[in-house]
């Protein structure tokens, strides 16, 4: 992936962050640091695929960063974390190849249907991993 | 706080109103449990129980000196995320547990953040601004991403008139999905510049349930299993119909062009 490619992601990430805190009403107050959210999650998952060359690891890594960035918001900002969780997350919701695994499905081409379609599965999966990880580390330091 | 046991029914259902206006604007289980038994424990209740699912809300209160009082609320309807009265509402269990109300002063609290919601002119805002900008994020050219952000707009009316209906999860996705595939469709005939992929890829970023599912695994891992569980099969309810819809409107439109 070449530099270019990478700034107009990192800015549309930022913008559709934003237009996703808005459409859920997010405080004004608020919109800078949750939009900014999407543009640091987004940005780990860049830099660690271009380190391992694959989308695994990165989308764990980048979803779980997003959710460490959420509460860490959260604590500062005395609000609950759900509100920066959703923006942070949303670059890596795999909107891209479900579309491909669908338009795939129609066309009967089912080699690239399940292509997509397990593409879909795993940035699902890893999203999930990545939460999990950050809750499992939280939980093991608070006590209540 | 001493209370009569008129005033804990009065409580009882301010307590059950705040549990419904939590689910409903998309706080996680825990959040909603965790934030009534605090109000309870706030106002003198020596036993507080709650128990939440994404459909029922379940509170058992007992004040020293009076029998234990239990109530339940169906929750039918999903308010739709609001994470404004979110806030509000964590910010008034803040206070309450601070320095607990009198019980008319909290009524009057709760009904003030029921009656406020989020103003539609953000939302189409929202709408317009993550359509657009998907569809550029995933490799579409700037006029994708005008046509995506303008198919966005109309999702969100689209939305906003459904909200008046009874449909269901699955047939408004259903029905939306289709309606904007056959839109996109259209748009890519007329204006053979257009990517049709990456305008639909952007609009299917408003429309898939991305939330529901992280929340569903927050849920399941926070502890709150049944709830998970029911909202992971609604999360891949939804996305099958989307999916659905947006297959008829590709296969028809396939066919006819």
């Amino acid at each position: 992936m070449d530099l270019k490619t990478a700034i107009i992601q990192l800015v549309t990430a930022f913008l559709g962050s934003m237009g996703f805190s808005l459409l859920f009403g997010m405080r004004r107050g608020h919109l800078l640091w949750a939009s900014l959210g999407g543009v640091f999650t987004w940005g780990i998952y860049l830099a660690v695929g271009a380190l391992l060359r694959e989308g695994f690891l990165p989308c764990i890594m980048a979803a779980g960063f997003a959710v460490f960035y959420a509460e860490a918001l959260a604590h500062l900002r005395k609000t609950p974390a759900t509100i920066f969780v959703v923006p942070a997350i949303i670059p890596l919701v795999p909107g891209s190849s479900l579309y491909y695994a669908m338009a795939s499905a129609v066309r009967g081409n089912l080699p690239d249907a399940r292509h997509y379609g397990s593409q879909t599965m795993q940035a699902a999966l890893a999203i999930a991993a990545g939460i999990s990880f950050v809750i499992a580390l939280r939980q093991l330091q608070t006590k209540r | 706080m001493e209370l009569t046991s008129e005033l804990q029914g009065q409580l009882l259902d301010c307590i059950l109103d705040m549990g419904q206006l939590l689910l409903g604007c998309g706080a996680e289980i825990s959040r909603v449990e965790d934030t009534l038994s605090r109000i309870g424990r706030a106002y003198g209740a020596s036993e507080t129980d709650v128990f939440v699912i994404t459909s029922i809300i379940s509170l058992t209160m007992e004040f020293p000196g009076h029998e234990a009082v239990t109530e339940t609320r169906r929750i039918v309807r999903d308010d739709g995320t609001d994470f404004y009265r979110l806030e509000k509402l964590n910010a008034l269990s803040r206070a309450v547990c601070a320095e607990p109300l009198e019980i008319e002063e909290l009524r009057a609290r709760i009904d003030a953040v029921a009656a406020g919601r989020k103003p539609f002119r953000v939302q189409l805002v929202g709408s317009v601004l993550a359509a657009g900008s998907f569809a550029v994020f995933f490799g579409g050219s700037v006029w994708d991403g005008l046509a995506a952000a303008i198919l966005g707009a109309l999702i969100c009316l689209l939305q906003l008139r459904l909200d008046r209906t009874e449909i269901n999860t699955v047939a408004r996705n259903l029905l939306v999905s289709f309606l904007i595939g056959v839109a996109a469709e259209l748009l890519t005939v007329a204006i053979p510049a257009l990517h049709m992929d990456k305008i639909l890829i952007g609009d299917i970023m408003l429309l898939i349930p991305g939330l529901a599912m992280t929340n569903a695994v927050r849920n399941i891992l926070l502890g709150n299993t049944i709830s998970g569980l029911v909202r992971l099969a609604d999360s891949l309810l939804w996305a099958g119909s989307l999916a659905g819809g947006f297959m008829v409107a590709m296969r028809i439109c396939d066919i006819l062009m």
